[in-house]
């Protein structure tokens, strides 16, 4: 395991900030670390990162203790903290190499260039950071994270600022870093990002992880069912199929509900492959913004 | 020989001889490696000699050194804390025959025409003496100079101001 | 070597931004008002010569002092709220060297400050008495008594919330040990002010450029005030480190 979090709990101030957080994090999975704001997102994350110190609870990170070997830990760890910060002076480019060089590597410049490259930046490399929009700061941002190509990936917030291409582009990244072997813990608001990357999610809710685990069967254990309008193009060759209950049809618009315990995208290749005319498709109910709420609505279980 | 015959001798005898004062007398002379002619920066030493004289020792002697400006229409005691950090000398006792030696540096602060004099007296106060005068002229020496100061205080805020329109 | 490294970016953000010219500009153009008092009165005798350079030691090292505890305040609590800490804190450089680089970067301040000045002292002085020893004093004695307040600004921007609150605090300690200039020899001789003298970094240095360039006593008669300098340089010091090492985010 990349990360494990094992009933952490945490002051700050003497304020209790998390009560019992659990996290487990492997080889080649982007974890979503989801939670309204001042669940304690970023304490955790500053938990695994060594920079708190947990009151108890156990926390490893690379199979190391990251407040005692920090050094260790991020040696092989990639960061992209919420609020990012650059020397305004710098060019990207040397800016990359600076940090390159604090990590103990010399990177030459087609090296630098194929960097900035792989983020969209290699236009703008010769030009200040001072002169870079924030969608550029946030792309000079992942690239000093996988500046030394870490085997972990800590991303709070990662598209924020971009553009739908932008964050296409991201995405894109780090479903090819996943493929990769490269664990990525993502923590972000957008539940758009989460749905197309994230296998595994855990909420936080005040101070408490109150649900982990495989996104599928935890909107199934939710009960909630998945409720979608489809605007087809003509008359569906069947009226029922297996796990989809038809509720409703208004013009070329059907309301169906999908089995909680159903993958949607699975259901779509059913139908298509067996003739539906589909011609969109809307949510209306029952994704993962459902179970958010739900979730963190509740009182903690 | 007329009264004044003998004054005059007597002036001249008096002038000749150490300061008396009772018990204790001073003579003072300027240093021999003094610059003829010195100017603002330079630095002059005056030596003096304390001798009991009197039948008795003298206790608690304490020697000190006074500068005045003596230019017409400028006349004014100096204050000695710029241009000496040896300001007085002193002796437990001083016996019948007994001399104080000192010497008294001076670093020359202003332009100007001065009289030096070393006065010496007991604790219980019953004896005070004073050196003949020393004069001496410090030539004026010119110390801010525009040429230097200008350029700089120019030429500096210039250049930082053009490396700022350059990062610009 | 990382020390070298974030020294260097540190000298970069002076010298290579504008924000960092602009504070030199300021500390050029208030030499350069003095400078400009000075040439209007061409009846200065030698002894106003070396107060001249007395009190321009003394103004370069209050300049000093001010710009080092800035550099030292933004180096943590600005380059904090600009969100560039935490990246420095999360490489593999340890906080002692992440520190010392920091460290370095109010020392080249400081260097640079003390070159800008030079020229100027060299000016006014060159004419004078003690030019050399006021040099030579500005750097033994102005140099502990600068990195001190450098070393001031990084702890308070370290340990306090804000840059603006740690530069508020900075300035009141800085304006309090400065007020040996300000205030009249009879005032420092009361009991308290003279318990204040012995303790004020500041007018230990004061003191010797007094001493060294006024009365032309050599820097081996300044053992006194050199070991208080050092002590503030320690105790600033030990301040910046302690409070650098609780930073968590």
């Amino acid at each position: 395991m990349l990360i494990e979090i094992d009933r952490l709990r945490l002051s700050l101030a003497g304020v209790p900030i998390l009560r019992a957080v659990r996290l487990s994090l492997g080889e080649g999975e982007i974890y979503g670390l989801l939670g309204p704001n001042g669940a304690g997102k970023s304490t955790t994350i500053a938990a695994v990162l060594g920079l708190l110190v947990p009151e108890s609870g156990t926390v490893r990170v690379l199979g190391r203790d990251p407040r005692r070997e920090p050094r260790a830990v991020h040696a092989r760890l990639g960061v992209l903290p919420e609020q990012g910060g650059f020397y305004d002076w710098m060019t990207a480019e040397r800016y990359l190499g600076f940090f390159a060089r604090l990590y103990g590597r010399s990177l030459s410049a087609s090296t630098l260039g194929d960097r900035l490259a792989r983020v969209g930046l290699m236009p703008r490399r010769g030009q200040a950071i001072g002169s870079y929009s924030r969608g550029m700061r946030q792309r000079l941002a992942l690239a000093r994270a996988l500046l030394i190509d870490p085997p972990l990936l800590i991303l709070d917030e990662p598209t924020n600022g971009l553009d739908p291409r932008g964050r296409r582009d991201i995405h894109d990244i780090l479903l090819a870093l996943a493929d990769g072997g490269v664990g990525i813990l993502l923590s972000t608001h957008l539940l758009d990002d989460v749905d197309r990357l994230c296998r595994r999610i855990g909420i936080i809710a005040e101070g408490r992880t109150v649900a982990e685990g495989n996104v599928v069967d935890l909107m199934g254990a939710n009960s909630s069912p998945q409720r979608f309008r489809l605007r087809l193009t003509g008359a569906p060759p069947c009226a029922e199929i297996g796990n989809v209950t038809i509720l409703a049809r208004d013009g070329d618009w059907w309301t169906i509900d999908i089995d909680p315990a159903w993958n949607p995208e699975a259901v779509w290749h059913d139908l298509f492959c067996g003739g539906w005319p589909i011609a969109e498709i809307r949510r209306e109910s029952g994704g993962l913004e459902d179970l958010y709420l739900a979730l963190t609505e509740r009182p903690a279980a | 020989m007329r009264p004044w015959h003998i004054a005059v001798i007597l002036t001249l005898i008096l002038e000749a001889m150490p300061a008396c004062a009772g018990d204790l007398s001073i003579e003072l002379a300027p240093d021999a490696k003094n610059p003829p002619a010195p100017q603002m920066g330079d630095n002059l030493s005056f030596h003096s000699i304390i001798r009991s004289n009197g039948p008795t020792a003298v206790d608690g002697v304490i020697a000190w050194l006074s500068l005045v400006q003596i230019d017409p229409g400028r006349e004014q005691p100096v204050d000695l804390e710029d241009w000496s950090a040896h300001k007085a000398v002193t002796a437990a006792a001083l016996h019948t025959g007994e001399t104080l030696e000192a010497d008294w540096p001076l670093r020359l602060i202003q332009a100007g025409t001065y009289r030096v004099v070393v006065s010496a007296a007991s604790r219980d106060g019953a004896t005070l003496a004073t050196s003949p005068f020393a004069d001496f002229i410090v030539r004026e020496k010119p110390v801010v100079e525009s040429r230097r100061v200008l350029p700089v205080a120019f030429t500096i805020p210039v250049l930082i101001g053009m490396a700022m329109l350059w990062r610009r | 070597m990382p020390i070298l490294l974030i020294a260097g970016k540190e000298t970069g953000e002076l010298l290579l931004s504008v924000r960092g010219l602009a504070w030199l500009l300021v500390l050029s153009v208030v030499l350069s008002g003095f400078g400009f008092l000075l040439v209007s009165d061409t009846e200065l005798s030698l002894l106003d010569n070396a107060q001249v350079v007395y009190d321009m030691a003394g103004i370069i090292t209050a300049l000093g002092c001010l710009l080092a505890l800035i550099v030292g305040v933004d180096t943590i609590a600005g380059e904090r709220e600009r969100g560039s800490l935490v990246p420095l804190l999360l490489t593999t450089v340890s906080r002692d060297g992440i520190l010392l680089g920091k460290l370095g970067g109010v020392a080249v301040a400081w260097v640079v400050i003390y070159a800008l000045a030079a020229p100027y002292l060299w000016a006014v002085g060159s004419t004078g008495q003690n030019l050399a020893d006021g040099l030579l004093g500005l750097a033994l004695l102005g140099t502990p008594v600068v990195l001190g307040f450098g070393f001031l600004g990084m702890g308070l921007g370290a340990c306090l919330g804000t840059a603006r609150t740690g530069l508020l605090i900075g300035l009141i300690v800085l304006v309090l040990a400065a007020s040996p200039l300000l205030l009249g020899p009879s005032l420092r001789q009361s009991a308290v002010g003279r318990a204040f003298d012995a303790i004020n970094p500041f007018s230990a240095a004061v003191n010797a450029y007094d001493a060294m360039i006024i009365d032309s006593l050599p820097i081996a008669a300044q053992v006194v005030n050199l070991a208080v300098t050092a002590a503030w340089f320690a105790l600033a010091l030990w301040f910046a480190r302690a409070s650098f090492h609780r930073i968590a985010r």
